[in-house]
């Protein structure tokens, strides 16, 4: 083994001379039966260093390094005049470990003290000379002419310690050597020339260059363990020594501090981590459940953190403005519960029913005066109110496209048809799961997962009776929409007796009468989903594409059951509109006879008494849509903690305890414990939010419920699914549908602001409540603050720019950079896909080359032990030919270690990868010892890195010898 | 009261449990309602009204012909939980496999699983069969005679499993069981197993085959079995027997001996 070391660093020295030594080592073949005997003698050696020969596998990895050395040594000749022994300098590194050996290095360049170490060295290069015959040491004399002299000289040194060298082959030994020397070291760090600081320079950045790319080397972990403790030692002691005089101490002042620095952010970033909200409660709900059901949280999370700055700006520039600031309760009409509603405002009621003193409070539209500024600091707050209206709106939509901008760079990178098997053998598996039920499951469901593609495959090549499945699908298909006809319709007949209701006069009815239309969208919101699941069982689809289906299905129900609601208000709005004319009209009967009343009576003025209570007003349509919003919410908030607790919770009870006493076993049979429904929770999430977004204008108070309501459920849902659910059976992929989420979340986001925005644009505002109210429009609110807020020259440069003339080119000009960056995206995108393609096909060719070579290699080998045996069998000496064969073999790895290492040390890989069919005689034993070649080295292909196989193959076939 | 339409809006959940359960309900009524009232309307046992069936509807010595009269009866005219077709083609790819030497059943019922053991079973096996009820286990007798195997092939034992397991290395002179089929009650299930693994006539290799481990099921046997680390073990899963839509499986352990 000591011989195929010498020979592997050999080819590592001589880069250039590849091709030379190849034919060198095909002569050695040759003539090897006649090394035999020697061979023989050695063989204690031999197997003493095969542990060191393991070390060089990994440490042949270490390309930069090498590539480095070559450097050195190309720079040889220079240096020889002063560095006699350069050759034997390099030797001892191949027997220790990494950190040692450039220590060594150091150490023999300048104090070349440890003469043993190179002994050492000096006796492989006599061993290998031994080996190679003459033909090697006429190239070693070509090479440099002096060293063969010089070893002469050394010659009697050597012999000397030899018996040295042979016991200090322990490793352990050597490390104390190593400490040693750099107890040396440190010593006199100054007395270093500026040649060797260079050096010790050298050695420092290759160590921080190994610590960086030690993450990607496919070591086992305590070898990278072991290297990294050392290199960074190393580098500690050694960073600091770098420098002359004063600049030294600046130096090592700037890498303390750089350490102190980087210290710092690696705790600030763990800070960070730490102050993420539930970000530990997800973790573990992750590694429970898989990352499908924690994509969930996190998208609730996202939720959160928008409502809260949702809540931010209402509650900031609305609700406390007014509060502060505005006239206090009871001043005017409008801020005073009437005279008629003033015996039950507050009763208990009205923390569910948000009427009485809830309804006349800053927590809707109609509290709000349309005073133009208020308090002392000149507050403008129908403006304000205007604004902040449209800000959570447009906020609203940045966030959600940047996020889906962001989440599209992500995703597209894999194409899921062209690679179905790959990917699943090698993506399946979910790293984050900590849990070995869900382990358990994952690894069935992977299972099935096969068997489905499989079935699918096979499927795909036959199709019996699509007849069938077509009329499934159409019959399943039809069903639902009876089933979505059927909601809406019901929808639509309470909201029309709930029409009826209010105008006989909520009082005269009971609870569930006047909740109706909110309790019969939640129940059926809750439980018409479970019926598609079941109808989509018949439809036989892919669970992928069902999935899809159940989610457009739950999608178009909402929608529908929320534009139905929609609609209905709008009825209830006309309605409303009507009434308002009417008493709008008795108000000035009411008035004019209350003035005439007093002025009959007395001419002075003591009719201002009237509370304003007493005062009649109109119906205030905003503040009924503000409370129909606020109603829904809660009710909808009702029903998702009942189905949790009584869905969730208490099925699992009952199936925990019942399970005693059942005929059957409830656990693992049939009611079991209920799945976490990711698609369900989501959908329900994002109406959710639409419902906040269509109603935060006439209810300021939407967004602090929503942020309630989600951090309650937060907690709660955590709990629930940690405490009543089990692992889905069918885990799917979160990532891919994470943008899918916010499409839909976009696409509610446009439906929910078109109600608010055409009721905004087209309804006059009440007039006698809310901040706009005396207006046409609620938008007047901006020309009247342009008009007497700002200079005259802006209104009027306003009025010019929102002149058609001038909007129109904009427009055309945005539109024309619009389609632009399209067109520039998607060329990208194909140039892309171009490239991938690209890469593929060179790919194959390359596999297909070396296919080729491996089977020429395979051919060759085979002669190989041909002649070796025959020779062998000459020699009549059985058990030397054994012993042969396995140093043939022996000689075979390392030649295509060799190989290996020549190639990864040239600087322009991909042109040798394109050689690499037509090397001469290449020699591996096994196509195997080609595909490390992927490892790391530089020219491999980053769209396929699922190649590459573990290098650690080969250790244990090099233990066998 | 509670309004119309909220009573409406529970329509759906009303479809969906329906639609979910029904082969529960199919079970529930083939099983409980229909024996009740054949129960009342002839005055006979289930079991024997199968009998007559078989007696009437199979050939004498001819196993296969009696398997088969009854699964058509099962599966058409009234419900008996045998073992079945489906999972009945994994008992014997298995015995076949194994060829036991001894065999004991627990719970022969109507006798359906011994036959479908005892046919498949290799010259000179022996198979003891165990029943607990006397009734039953006279009609298990008539089949098993029917079907052909003679006292040196069957031994109906007509005991509880609790009492016969200790006796039966004393009382029947066995050394080692190769295979152990369990149909009886699924509460008995773990102290059985229990129960053979104290008596030792477990060896290494043994097979032991529980049927119905998933519905009605054997939560403890599972866990017992999970955690001894005795087995090697894997559940075969299919559907109930005569029935498509409910999930059951049949647990098979071969034992390792205690490490």
């Amino acid at each position: 083994m000591g011989v195929d070391i010498g020979l592997e660093f050999e080819g590592d020295e001589d880069e250039v001379s590849t091709f030379q030594e190849e034919h060198e080592r095909e002569r050695h073949r040759a003539k090897i039966s006649d090394g035999d005997r020697e061979r023989r003698k050695r063989g204690n050696g031999r197997r003493k260093r095969a542990s060191r020969a393991e070390e060089w596998e990994g440490e042949s990895q270490a390309r930069p390094e090498r590539r480095e050395r070559g450097r050195r040594k190309r720079t040889r000749s220079d240096q020889e005049a002063k560095g006699s022994d350069r050759d034997e300098e390099v030797q001892p590194k191949t027997k220790s470990g990494k950190s040692a050996k450039t220590r060594k290095h150091i150490k023999n360049e300048k104090t070349r003290k440890m003469e043993e170490e190179e002994g050492e060295g000096e006796e492989r290069h006599a061993k290998r000379k031994k080996k190679h015959g003459s033909a090697k040491k006429e190239e070693r004399e070509e090479d440099g002419g002096k060293r063969t002299a010089k070893e002469k000289a050394q010659e009697v040194k050597r012999k000397k310690h030899k018996k040295v060298v042979e016991t200090s082959s322990e490793p352990s030994e050597e490390d104390d050597n190593d400490e040693e020397d750099n107890e040396e070291r440190e010593v006199r760090p100054e007395s270093l020339s500026s040649e060797e600081l260079e050096k010790l320079k050298e050695a420092v950045d290759e160590r921080k260059k190994l610590i960086q790319t030690l993450r990607g080397k496919p070591w086992p972990m305590k070898k990278k363990c072991v290297t990294l403790r050392e290199s960074q030692e190393f580098v500690e002691k050694y960073e600091g020594a770098l420098g002359k005089g004063k600049g030294r101490k600046l130096y090592a002042y700037k890498v303390m501090m750089n350490k102190k620095w980087m210290k710092f952010q690696r705790d600030f970033e763990n800070f960070k981590t730490a102050c993420i909200p539930w970000e530990m409660k997800i973790k573990e709900i992750e590694s429970h459940f898989g990352s499908s059901v924690a994509s969930y949280f996190i998208f609730l999370r996202w939720m959160y953190g928008i409502n809260m700055i949702l809540f931010c700006l209402t509650f900031g520039l609305v609700m406390v403005p007014e509060a502060l600031m505005g006239r206090p309760y009871g001043t005017i009409p409008r801020k005073t519960v009437p005279r008629p509603e003033a015996t039950s405002a507050m009763d208990f009621a009205v923390l569910w029913d948000f009427g009485g003193y809830a309804q006349y409070s800053v927590l809707f539209y109609g509290y709000y005066n349309n005073q133009r500024a208020i308090g002392w600091l000149k507050f403008r707050m129908p403006l304000s109110y205007f604004l902040v209206g449209v800000g959570t709106v447009a906020y609203s939509y940045m966030v959600v496209i940047r996020t889906m901008a962001r989440n599209a760079n992500e995703s597209g990178v894999g194409d899921d048809n062209s690679f179905n098997f790959n990917w699943k053998t090698f993506t399946s598996w979910d790293y984050l799961i900590g849990n070995p039920e869900m382990a358990d499951n994952k690894f069935a469901s992977i299972t099935t997962s096969f068997k489905e593609a499989i079935l699918e495959e096979q499927e795909s090549r036959k199709d019996d009776n699509i007849h069938l499945t077509r009329f499934l699908r159409v019959l399943a298909n039809f069903l639902v929409l009876c089933c979505l006809a059927g909601s809406g319709y019901l929808i639509y007949f309470v909201v029309r007796r709930s029409q009826k209701f209010a105008l006989d006069g909520l009082d005269n009815h009971t609870w569930w009468e006047r909740n109706e239309v909110n309790m019969v969208m939640s129940l059926l919101g809750m439980f018409c989903p479970m019926l598609f699941d079941v109808i989509s069982a018949l439809e036989n689809y892919h669970p992928r594409v069902a999935l899809q289906w159940q989610l457009g299905r739950i999608f178009a129900l909402f929608l529908g059951n929320l534009y139905t609601f929609i609609i209905a208000l709008m009825d209830e709005i006309n309605l409303k509109r009507e009434e308002e004319q009417i008493i709008k009209f008795n108000i000035t009967m009411w008035e004019a006879s209350l003035y005439n009343g007093t002025v009959s009576v007395n001419s002075t003025a003591p009719a201002i008494t009237i509370q304003p209570a007493d005062v009649p007003r109109g119906p205030c349509w905003e503040t009924m849509v503000g409370q129909e919003f606020v109603r829904l919410i809660i009710s909808d908030t009702m029903t998702t903690y009942i189905t949790l607790l009584i869905g969730d919770f208490l099925r699992a009870v009952l199936v925990r305890f019942l399970n005693y006493c059942w005929c059957w076993d409830l656990e693992a049979g049939f009611p079991s414990y209920s799945e976490f429904d990711v698609s369900g929770n989501v959908l329900g999430l994002i109406f959710n939010q639409g419902m906040i977004w269509m109603g935060a204008f006439y209810a300021p108070c939407l967004p602090a419920l929503n942020v309630l309501r989600l951090h309650v459920s937060m907690y709660l849902q955590c709990w629930a699914v940690m405490c009543c659910n089990v692992p889905q059976e069918r885990v799917f992929k979160a990532s891919g549908s994470n943008n899918f989420y916010m499409a839909m979340l976009l696409v509610i986001l446009f439906l929910s602001t078109l109600p608010a925005i055409y009721t905004i644009v087209t309804i006059p505002p009440s007039f006698d409540c809310g901040p706009f109210s005396g207006k046409k429009r609620m938008f007047d609110v901006i020309q009247e603050t342009l008009e007497s807020d700002f200079p005259a020259w802006f209104g009027k440069v306003f009025s010019y720019a929102s002149n058609p003339g001038l909007v129109l080119p904009f427009i055309l000009l945005m539109v024309l950079a619009i389609y632009y960056l399209q067109s520039t995206s998607k060329s990208y995108k194909e140039a892309n896909v171009e490239l991938k393609k690209k890469l593929q096909t060179q790919n194959e060719e390359n596999k297909k080359k070396k296919k080729l070579a491996a089977l020429k290699a395979q051919m060759d080998l085979e002669e190989a032990r041909k002649a070796s045996s025959q020779t062998a069998k000459q020699q009549k000496n059985s058990n030397a030919s054994q012993q042969d064969q396995e140093s043939d073999e022996e000689e075979d790895h390392s030649s295509s270690q060799r190989l290996h290492h020549g190639k990864n040390g040239r600087h322009a890989p991909p042109p040798v990868r394109e050689q690499e069919g037509q090397l001469p005689a290449t020699r591996a034993p096994v196509p195997r010892s080609y595909q490390h070649e992927h490892h790391g080295a530089p020219g491999y292909l980053p769209g396929f890195p699922r190649q590459s196989e573990p290098r650690m193959h080969r250790v244990p076939s090099l233990q066998r010898h | 009261m509670v309004a119309p339409a909220i009573a409406l809006a529970f329509i759906p959940l009303l479809l969906t449990v329906l639609i979910r359960c029904r082969f529960y309900f199919v079970l529930f009524y083939r099983a409980v309602l229909v024996r009740i009232w054949k129960d009342c309307a002839t005055g006979l046992s289930r079991e024997e009204r199968a009998y007559q069936y078989v007696l009437t509807h199979a050939t004498p010595g001819d196993p296969d012909s009696i398997l088969d009269a009854f699964d058509v009866w099962c599966s058409k005219v009234e419900f008996i939980s045998n073992i079945g077709p489906k999972k009945g083609k994994v008992l014997d790819r298995l015995v076949m496999e194994l060829s036991p030497l001894t065999v004991l059943e627990l719970g022969a019922h109507c006798g359906y699983s011994t036959v479908r053991i005892a046919r498949s079973l290799p010259l000179g096996a022996r198979i003891y069969s165990l029943e607990m009820d006397s009734r039953n286990a006279a009609i298990a007798e008539k089949i098993i005679r029917l079907a052909g195997f003679d006292d040196d092939t069957v031994e109906l034992i007509i005991n509880p499993s609790d009492e016969v397991i200790p006796r039966l290395r004393s009382d029947y002179g066995l050394e080692r069981l190769d295979f152990v089929f369990m149909d009886h009650w699924k509460k008995c299930y773990l102290p059985d197993l229990q129960m053979l693994e104290g008596s030792g006539l477990l060896g290494k290799g043994s097979v032991i085959m529980a049927d119905n481990v998933l519905f009605p099921g054997a939560p403890k046997f599972l866990r017992h079995v999970r955690k001894s680390g005795l087995y090697e073990w894997k559940v075969h899963r299919a559907t109930l027997e005569y029935s498509k839509g409910i999930r059951d499986g049949m647990a098979e352990l071969v034992y390792q001996g205690t490490k």
